[in-house]
Order: structure tokens, then C-alpha cells, then sequence
């Protein structure tokens, strides 16, 4: 063979530089000790170890490996069955509708075959009245339907390959129909059904649109977990997972191809057949292995308690801290023996999503079976109004089932309180966080005069909705992508009240939002993190919190509340999350000592710094660990003569001890930077805030003349609308549309004077006749293209059925036309044809 | 082979038949009940017709730019590699075709994250080229790096079709026709390319629908400025709550890539006669 030519290893190499080069990049990532992919800080092993201790990421993990175990085995059981059905099928319409039926999950764009299925198992479980019409069965039936396809495809043609005779030698020679089929013909099949099981496996390892929809509760395979990390950020484990991944499937496969080359070479028959046995029993383990795990899964006697909460939300045990669904798991069972003396197994479902608006349609669309969910303030209220959430209990007897609730402050007694018909008083939600939206900049990047102002604490909303700042910071701003609060902010911006305010008022709001648009970088929600950290825009809006950890990150970032009034009221929205129950849950009381659980010290501290938000408990915000981590306290340092630190010998600096042998420590300079940002300067005002957050009480109506849905259909037009953007691309679009008609149209035109010539021609077999293939060539490099397709043809001709028009035949009686379902293709005598 | 047998073997069928009935066609006939209903479940045109809206048409538009283009492009890329690679020796494409596959056994979502980290104005480009001392490129949240993403993802799809068909023809042919005469040139278009036909419908098949359905990638890469039809399907079914108008656009998108299907098929079938 002719050896590559160097310019085409160059491209080749190239290719697969760009197909590597994000990989390269999640495998530089996994290993920097910074938690932004804006910045990096060094070599470090820490994602690697917080991968081990992350055991909802493990979960996650086992349940997409069990499920696409489970679904490729299956599909490969029925696809076999199916191809050995349809090779076998006599009737020619019931192939063709086979045929076409199964090529429909092939075609069809995976989010439609996502929701398509959403759409009938919603329907179905609505029907038979099941809570939970949604979770693993439907995520398994969705990925055996969109593997099957994959797998007869792959399989039919080898029974096409086959030859036929094959398994009727096998029966005249006194095989049963089954053993022909096990010792005949499934040894021939066999490569297209191990293609046909990795495909299908890779498929279903890597879907995630067809899975997010069609999952429900309890169930979360890696890439929903991955996609629900869009409010807070994608953790670097990811990477690291993802590295372990990539490199252990590198390596079997190396191994595979090497090991096959010496089997074939080296291999005695016997040992081959040793070789086939151990792989046999190797698959054959791995799915007695599932079957026996999901049997043992189901059969243990425990109770399940199925968590659903924001993504990165809780403490989670990374980097040494409290896990606290662990805790409650060993908690809860220990208490539950002292109490009545009996054994049970308490496992905590934990699963996350991504947006309130997530979480509603996972409700709405029959989702149930969750025991403890955690909204926000105005979807509590939505989720309330539509009997998706029942109430914790009486506010008069609350504390006796969740006693932790005496620590809340008492200005957050009347969050989430709602009367019943009786007019009894009713607790829906406890709390968890809250916060408040405010503005982080890059210093960096900000006029100095605009500094000055942010300093003076003069500086308002119109930073980012100001049409002079707009100009000015032109592409460098990053918008909520969430519809609540970026109307919620325009609507401080206008001065509106977000609450009591009117169509009119909420149209403006959404006309400042069109206007903004083409000064926007992007409608960004988790990338906020990266971006802000890598100096890649200079202002945004976000969640105070959030803030903060991206200050930690990037010194040039600050933060500031808008505040047109001098700082005495903080225009700005606020948001509250707590937790509920919703109406299906099958174990109240297990969900309520939950929550009890979550609020106590140790947890809700644990929560509080890991998720970054204010907390509304006196415990948390009084525990002196919490303030530390914070940075109100500090410790007290044991400084040398120039005022340097000194290090013991774990590298740490040394801390004064009192006489106790207790560190001493003291109110930071600045006063806990976090802690003004975070408590002390809208304490005040808080509850005026509670009182008017964006989107309170619309859906009902007081008022208000406008519902949420109103305002979805406004956020619904601002994403669509058409902007200058891409403008480029229809050109260019349409330049290559019409070059390819172009070469198209003339393509045909040749080709059908050529067959018009040669139709004309035919009494005189000698002028050679041009066909698809060809043009005014000469006329040996024609037959080699027609030796070429006859070749090819032959191949095919198990595939296709022929249809031989007699007429033709007769009109030339040395070429014969054969027609094809694929092309008409002309056949020239044998004697023309150069034998390859 | 007795009826009576042929009749027993296509029963093996009968499993996946059943299967298909119900978890393909029945979900199908759902979303077009959506699609023709109200939230009451009244008959009605509204959702269909809200497709004609300009800001819909112009969704409707823009996916199928941005989907045609990086069809074209993985095309035009794909091409050369596969054939590349079919020339090499079998142990070699099997390890190059692995390679090829391997990147898509990584969750997509982090491949996009990190495209991200790559293209931004701030991200590993640009700071190479800033540091070479050229001028950085504005990549990120222009329709540039939305196409790039999905050229970047479904790839792997145009190679494997045009592969496994390319290294189906049969090299004595390839060597015949330079024998004859043929310069590199012709040897590809007169006898690769037409070979080649059923793997460049399959890749292109295979690239044009995935991509014209995304909704992350638009997202991530191209800053949420790009609506798409993936996106404004996912937008209702998640944040919307319109399922009857979510399920018409589906319905719609389904046409859309039935017709190009057809149309492709067609020229494909047909010997000529019909232009496009």
C-alpha cells in the first residue's frame, strides 16, 4: 500500500488534537487546587480525595453504570430477537413498517423522544392514579426504547451476511432448530451484537436529555447531577471523575486491541476457546452481578427518604466537613433503636435540580414520591396554592415536632405561616437560607469615577440597566438567566413595588430588558462563578453569597447592595428557601425529624458555610466556629519580631492559647466583612424586604393584575426575540446553500444529457455509456467506476431487493439495467469489465 | 423453509414490535394531541399557528443555519480523516476509530464546560495568543463557538459512518484506477465519493438532527443569546409550563426533519431527473 502522505498525518493529527483538546483541559482542571476555571492555583491531588467522599456524586455514578448495564443488556436481548425476527420476516410490508418504525428513535431529535416519553408516562400514571408515574422504570424503559433501534441495526445486516445456507447444513446434519441457531448462527452474528451492546451502552452512559426528562424522584444519573450544579458551580470533582473515567476506559480499550492481536497470532485453538469461556463468564458475571445488586437493593427492608434540593446545596462531607445526610442516616437509626428497641435502615435518597422552575415540573408533570423538597419563597407559594406541598403542622405545636425552630429569629416567625379554612395558623415551610441579590464588579474594569460612587454607597441599579452605563461596560455585563430576578431587579431599577405593581409596570420592566439585551454578554446563571473569577466580565448581578465565594477567588472583585436612598433601604430583591413536604410524601414524620435534624447546630452550621448564604437561626449566626469561618472572629497569632507569622510543624501558624489551653481570638479589623455584608446593614430592613419580594402573591391576585405564567410569557418573548446576533451566519449560510445547489443542478443536468446520449445510443454498444458516476472522461477510468459500483452492488445485493424490467433487458441485449432501491446502475457485458 | 417455521422465527420479533408500539408510536401520538389541543383539551390551530410568529420563525431559522453549517462543516472536516483512516493498516483503524469514540464516553456536558474555559476572552486561547504576542479573539457567545460546540460533539458521528463505509471499498479498485490514469483527484471523486454516498447520508443524518435539537450547547457557549429550538422546546416543558405550545414545536421539528430525511433520500435514490 502507498504510505500517507505527510500533509495528510499533519491534518489527521490535528483533528484529534481538537477532538482531545477539552479533554486535555477537564484533565488540567481535576488537578488545580483552585475551585474556579478561571483562575488556577497549583498542582493539587484535594478533587481526587473530595471525589471519594462526595457520596451523592458516587450514587449518581452507580445508578447511570446500573442503568446503562440494565438497558444495553436488555435492548441487545430484544434487538437480537428483533433482527433475527425481521431477517426472517416474509411479508415485505411488515418489514418495511418495522423497519421504519424502529429507525423513528434514530431520527427523531432526542428531546422530542425525551418528552414524547414524559408526555405518555405522565398521562399513564395519571391514569392508573400512582403518585410516582415518573422514576427509574421510565428512565429505563426510555433508554431500552432508544438503544433498540442501534442494536437491530447492527445485528441485521450480519444475518443478511450470513450465508443461508448455513444453519440448513446445520439442521440436515441433525441439529434442532435451537442448536442451530446457538452453534451456527449466533457465532456469526456475534460481532454485530457486541457492537451492538457498546453502542448501546455508550449511548446510554452519555444521554442526558432523554433521561432528565423522563426521571423522576430518587433517580439522578451523573449528567442530570452535573446539570443541576447551575446555580451554585460545577465542582472540580466532576473533572477528576471524569479523568478516572476517561483514563480506565483508555486503558481497557488499549489493552483489548493489544490482547486480541496476540490471541489471534499466538493463541492455541484451545486456549482460544479458554479466552471465549472467561469472557463469557466475565459478561455473564457482570449481569448476574446487576441483577443480583437491584435485587438485593430492593429486597433490604429500609426506609427511604427522598431528599430533592438545589444542586451543591447542602454539606456534603467534602474536604473534611460535616456530611450531614450521613449523619442523620446514623442519628435517626440510633435514636429509632433507643426509642422502641427495633432495627431499621434508614437510607436518605438525595437528588438535585437546577431552578425552581425544575423543580415545579418535576411536581406538576407526576413526579411524586419526595419526601423533603426545598423551594424558594415565591415557588413555596405557587407549589401552595396548587396542593402540591402540605403543611409541616399548627404553628402552636410545630416546635414539639421540629424543636429547632426556637432558634429562628424571631423576624422570620411569620415566613411561610399560612391560616387554614378554620383559620388556624399553619407553618408550610421551614427555613433554611436567604439572601440578597446585589451587584459584583471587577474593580479592574470599572471607571474610577463609577468606584467612587459604588463606594459612597450612591450607586443604584443603573450600573446595569442605565442606558449611559450600558454604553459604557457594552458586553462586559452578565444577566440573570432566570426570569424572577432579572424582572425583579429591572423593577427596582424603575422603582417600581415588585408586589403591588401593574401590567403596565411589569411591560416597562420587560422593554428595560429588551433594551439591555444587546449590551449583554450573556444570560449566565452557574458560569457566573468562571466568568467573574477570570475577569472575563466586569459586572453582574447575582446572590450575595455567591458573591463572596467568587471574591475569594478573583482580590479585584466587590460587592455592593444597590441603594438609591443613601443606604437606608436596600432596593433589592431578597429570596428565602426553605423546607417542605409535599402532599405525596409517604413518610412525614421520618421527613419532619429531617428537618429537625438539618436545623440543628451542628448541621445547619455545616450548611451554612458550605452554601454561603445568610441563615436566619440565632444558633448559626451566634456559633463562634461560624463566625470564625466567616471572618468576624479571628484567631489571635503568635507574630516574631517582623511581625511574621510563625509556623508549627504541620506548616500551620502558631495561635495563642489562654490559660485553658483554649486559641484566643478577636473581632476581626474590618468587622467580618462577610458579617456586614451578610446580617448587620439590612437587619433592619429585612422585613420591609420580605414583605415585597419580586413575584410575591401574584398567583394570587391581590392586587396584582398580572400571574406569574403572564410573566413567564414575557420572559418567553425576551429569549426568543430576535436580535442583531448571527446575522453573518445567514449569509454565510445561504452562500454555501447555494453553491451546494449549484453543483447539484449542474450535476443533474450532466447527468441526464448523459443519459439521454446514451439511451439514444444504444443499438451501437461502443460509445460506453456514462453513467452516474462519471463525465466526459475517458472511457477506461468509466468502467473501472462501473467495475466499482458492480462491486459494490454485488455486496449490497443481499440488502436490496431486485426488480429486472424485461423491456430494458431487451434493448440492449449485452447491458441489462438493473434497478435498485438505491440507483439505477447499468451493467456492462463481462468481457468489458477489468477484472480488479 | 416451511411457512409454518418462517412464521415461528418471526416471532422473535414480536418483543421488539410490541415495544415499539408502545413506547414509540404511542408517545408520538401524544405529542401530537398536545400539539392539537388546548390546556382544556379542546381541538385547536393556535399552537401550530403560533409557529408562524416572527420571533418563532426566526428560532425556527437560526437552528437550521446553525445546524446546516456545522453539518457542512463536520462534512468537510470528517471526510479526509475517514478516509485517512481507512487507509491505514485494520489494527491501526481500530485504534484510531476508538480514539475517535473515546472522547464521547465523557459526559457532554463537562467536554461543553470545558470549550467554555477554552473560548473565552479571558479563557486558554486567547491567553496563549496574548502571550505569543498576537491580538485575542472575541470566540465566546458568538455564533462561531454555538457551531464549534456542536461540531466539536457530534463529530465522531460523521467519521464513524464515512469510515465503516470507506473502509468497505475495496483498495484494488482505488489502485485500477490510478493504474489508468486517474490523478488523486479523480480517484476520489469518481470512485471514493460515489462509494462513499450511503456513509455521507448516515453522517449527515446522524450530525444535522442532534444539533438542530441542542439546548445546552447554546446555552453554555453561546451566552443564552442564541434561542434555539432545543431551547425553547426545553423552556416550555421546564420553566414555561406550555406543554400544549412545547409539544406543537416538537411536532413541527419532527416534520421538518422527516421532509429533510425525504429529501435527501430522495436524491439519494433517485438516478438523477429530480434536482433536490
Amino acid at each position: 500500500m502507498k504510505k500517507s502522505s505527510i500533509p495528510s498525518i499533519i491534518y489527521t493529527v490535528l483533528i484529534f488534537a481538537f477532538l482531545y483538546l477539552p479533554i486535555g483541559v477537564l484533565i488540567l482542571y481535576s488537578f488545580n487546587s483552585s475551585d474556579s476555571t478561571g483562575v488556577m492555583e497549583g498542582f493539587s491531588f484535594k478533587w481526587y480525595k473530595e471525589l471519594f467522599t462526595d457520596s451523592a456524586t458516587l450514587t449518581a455514578l452507580r445508578n447511570t453504570l446500573v442503568l446503562a448495564i440494565l438497558s444495553s443488556v436488555i435492548s441487545t436481548i430484544i434487538g437480537t430477537a428483533a433482527a433475527y425476527g425481521i431477517s426472517k420476516m416474509s411479508n415485505k410490508h411488515l418489514k418495511n413498517a418495522t423497519m421504519s418504525v424502529t429507525q423513528i428513535p434514530m431520527i427523531n431529535p432526542e428531546i422530542v423522544t425525551g418528552i414524547s416519553m414524559m408526555l405518555l408516562f405522565v398521562f399513564v400514571g395519571g391514569m392508573i392514579g400512582s403518585s410516582t408515574s415518573l422514576g427509574f422504570g421510565t428512565v429505563l424503559i426510555a433508554h431500552i426504547t432508544f438503544n433498540l433501534p442501534y442494536v437491530i441495526l447492527l445485528v441485521l445486516p450480519k444475518f443478511k451476511e450470513m450465508d443461508k445456507n448455513l444453519p440448513e447444513a446445520a439442521r440436515d446434519l441433525g441439529c434442532t432448530p435451537f442448536q442451530s441457531f446457538f452453534k451456527v448462527e449466533l457465532p456469526a452474528i456475534m460481532p454485530g451484537i457486541v457492537a451492538g451492546f457498546i453502542m448501546a451502552f455508550t449511548l446510554s452512559l452519555d444521554d442526558f436529555v432523554i433521561s432528565y426528562f423522563t426521571t423522576g424522584s430518587g433517580f439522578e444519573t451523573l449528567p442530570i447531577r452535573i446539570y443541576s450544579m447551575t446555580k451554585k458551580r460545577v465542582t472540580p470533582d466532576m473533572y477528576a471523575l471524569s479523568t478516572l473515567i476517561f483514563v480506565t476506559i483508555l486503558v481497557l480499550l488499549l489493552l483489548s486491541n493489544l490482547s486480541n492481536d496476540k490471541n489471534k497470532k499466538e493463541m492455541s485453538k484451545r486456549a482460544k476457546k479458554v479466552a471465549k469461556i472467561a469472557g463469557g463468564t466475565a459478561f455473564g458475571g457482570i449481569i448476574i452481578a446487576t441483577i443480583v445488586l437491584i435485587c438485593v437493593s430492593a429486597g433490604t427492608r429500609s426506609v427511604t427518604l427522598n431528599v430533592y434540593n438545589w444542586g451543591e446545596y447542602i454539606s456534603d462531607g467534602g474536604e473534611g466537613s460535616y456530611n450531614v445526610n450521613a449523619e442523620f442516616e446514623k442519628w435517626y437509626e440510633e435514636d429509632y433503636y433507643e426509642r422502641t428497641g427495633e432495627k431499621i435502615d434508614v437510607r436518605i435518597n438525595y437528588t438535585t435540580y437546577a431552578s425552581n422552575e425544575d423543580l415545579y415540573a418535576k411536581l406538576k408533570s407526576g413526579a411524586g414520591g419526595y419526601d423533603v423538597i426545598i423551594p424558594s419563597d415565591y415557588m413555596l407559594e405557587k407549589l401552595k396554592i396548587e396542593g402540591l406541598i402540605q403543611p409541616l403542622g399548627s404553628v402552636s405545636t410545630i416546635k414539639e415536632a421540629i424543636p429547632n425552630l426556637e432558634y429562628l429569629n424571631p423576624q422570620f416567625e411569620e415566613m411561610f405561616v399560612y391560616p387554614n379554612e378554620k383559620g388556624e395558623l399553619e407553618l408550610y415551610g421551614a427555613m433554611y437560607t436567604y439572601g440578597v441579590v446585589g451587584i459584583v464588579y471587577n474593580a479592574d474594569k470599572l471607571a474610577p469615577e463609577d468606584l467612587e460612587k459604588i463606594e459612597k454607597g450612591e450607586m443604584g441599579w443603573e450600573l446595569i440597566y442605565g442606558q449611559e452605563y450600558m454604553e459604557k461596560y457594552k458586553g462586559q455585563i452578565l444577566q440573570f438567566n432566570n426570569s424572577r430576578d432579572a424582572f425583579g431587579t429591572a423593577m427596582y431599577h424603575l422603582g417600581y413595588n415588585v408586589n403591588t405593581a401593574t401590567v403596565d409596570q411589569w411591560e416597562e420592566a420587560y422593554r428595560l430588558l429588551q433594551s439591555q439585551k444587546p449590551y449583554v454578554q450573556g444570560y449566565v446563571m452557574d458560569e457566573i462563578y468562571n466568568k467573574m473569577e477570570g475577569g472575563e466580565a466586569a459586572i453582574a448581578a447575582y446572590y450575595a453569597g455567591d458573591c463572596l465565594a467568587m471574591m475569594e477567588n478573583n482580590e479585584s472583585l466587590g460587592f455592593f447592595y444597590p441603594s438609591k436612598n443613601n443606604g437606608t433601604l436596600f432596593e433589592t430583591n431578597i429570596f428565602a428557601d426553605a423546607m417542605c413536604i409535599p402532599t405525596g410524601s409517604q413518610n412525614k414524620e421520618l421527613a419532619l425529624s429531617y428537618i429537625n435534624f438539618m436545623l440543628s447546630e451542628d448541621a445547619a452550621v455545616a450548611n451554612a458555610e458550605y452554601i454561603y448564604y445568610s441563615s436566619p437561626y440565632d444558633h448559626v449566626k451566634e456559633n463562634l466556629d461560624y463566625q470564625l469561618y466567616m471572618g468576624l472572629y479571628d484567631y489571635v497569632y503568635v507574630l516574631d519580631e517582623n511581625g511574621e507569622y510563625i509556623l508549627d510543624e504541620n506548616g500551620e501558624p502558631l495561635i495563642v492559647l489562654d490559660e485553658n489551653g483554649d486559641p484566643v481570638y478577636e473581632l476581626t479589623e474590618d468587622g467580618g466583612d462577610y458579617a456586614v455584608i451578610y446580617y448587620s446593614d439590612f437587619e433592619s430592613s429585612l422585613k420591609i424586604m420580605f414583605d415585597s419580594y419580586a413575584y410575591k402573591d401574584l398567583d394570587t391576585a391581590q392586587g396584582a393584575n398580572i400571574t406569574t405564567s403572564g410573566l413567564n410569557d414575557y420572559w418567553e418573548s425576551l429569549k426568543v426575540d430576535s436580535t442583531s446576533f448571527g446575522s453573518s451566519v445567514y449569509i454565510v449560510c445561504a452562500v454555501i446553500l447555494a453553491v451546494i445547489i449549484v453543483i447539484f443542478v449542474v450535476y443533474f443536468v450532466r447527468k441526464r444529457r448523459q443519459r439521454r446520449y446514451y439511451w439514444n445510443n444504444t443499438s451501437d454498444p461502443k460509445p460506453l455509456p456514462q453513467v452516474s458516476v462519471g463525465a466526459d472522461s475517458d472511457p477506461l477510468s468509466e468502467t473501472i467506476t462501473l467495475a466499482a459500483i458492480r462491486a459494490q452492488e454485488k455486496k449490497q445485493d443481499a440488502n436490496k431487493e431486485e426488480h429486472i424490467k424485461p423491456d430494458e433487458v431487451k434493448k440492449g441485449p449485452q447491458i441489462k439495467t438493473i434497478r435498485t432501491d438505491k440507483r439505477t446502475t447499468v451493467i456492462l457485458p463481462a468481457d468489458k469489465i477489468i477484472k480488479g | 423453509m416451511n411457512k409454518k417455521g418462517t412464521l415461528l422465527r418471526q416471532a422473535a420479533a414480536y418483543p421488539h414490535i410490541v415495544w415499539s408500539l408502545l413506547f414509540i408510536i404511542a408517545p408520538l401520538i401524544f405529542v401530537a394531541y398536545y400539539a392539537f389541543t388546548d390546556k382544556e383539551g379542546n381541538f385547536t390551530f393556535d399552537n401550530i399557528s403560533a409557529m408562524a410568529e416572527p420571533s418563532y420563525l426566526e428560532v425556527f431559522l437560526r437552528s437550521l443555519c446553525f445546524a446546516f453549517l456545522a453539518t457542512v462543516i463536520c462534512l468537510v472536516i470528517a471526510y479526509p480523516v475517514a478516509y485517512f483512516i481507512s487507509k491505514t493498516s485494520p489494527k491501526m483503524q481500530k485504534i484510531l476509530i476508538m480514539l475517535v469514540t473515546l472522547p464521547q464516553w465523557l459526559n457532554f456536558l463537562i467536554r461543553t464546560y470545558s470549550w467554555m474555559a477554552l473560548l473565552e476572552d479571558t479563557g486558554i486561547i486567547n491567553s496563549l495568543l496574548v502571550s505569543i504576542g498576537l491580538d485575542p479573539i472575541h470566540m465566546i457567545n458568538t455564533p462561531f463557538a454555538v457551531i464549534l460546540g456542536m461540531v466539536y460533539n457530534f463529530l465522531p458521528y460523521m467519521i464513524i459512518p464515512l469510515h465503516s463505509v470507506m473502509a468497505k471499498i475495496d483498495v484494488r479498485l482505488l489502485e485500477a484506477a490510478s493504474d489508468l490514469g486517474c490523478n488523486q483527484f479523480q480517484v476520489m471523486t469518481r470512485v471514493v465519493l460515489p462509494l462513499s454516498k450511503s456513509g455521507i447520508i448516515s453522517g449527515i443524518t446522524m450530525v444535522f438532527v442532534p444539533s438542530i435539537s441542542t439546548f445546552y450547547i447554546s446555552q453554555k457557549l453561546g451566552g443564552g443569546n442564541f434561542d434555539l429550538i432545543g431551547d425553547t422546546i426545553e423552556r416550555q416543558f421546564q420553566t414555561a409550563y406550555n406543554y400544549n405550545l412545547g409539544a406543537a414545536m416538537s411536532f413541527v421539528l419532527m416534520i421538518l426533519i422527516i421532509i429533510s430525511m425525504a429529501v435527501m433520500n430522495k436524491y439519494s435514490d433517485d438516478d438523477g431527473g429530480v434536482i433536490v
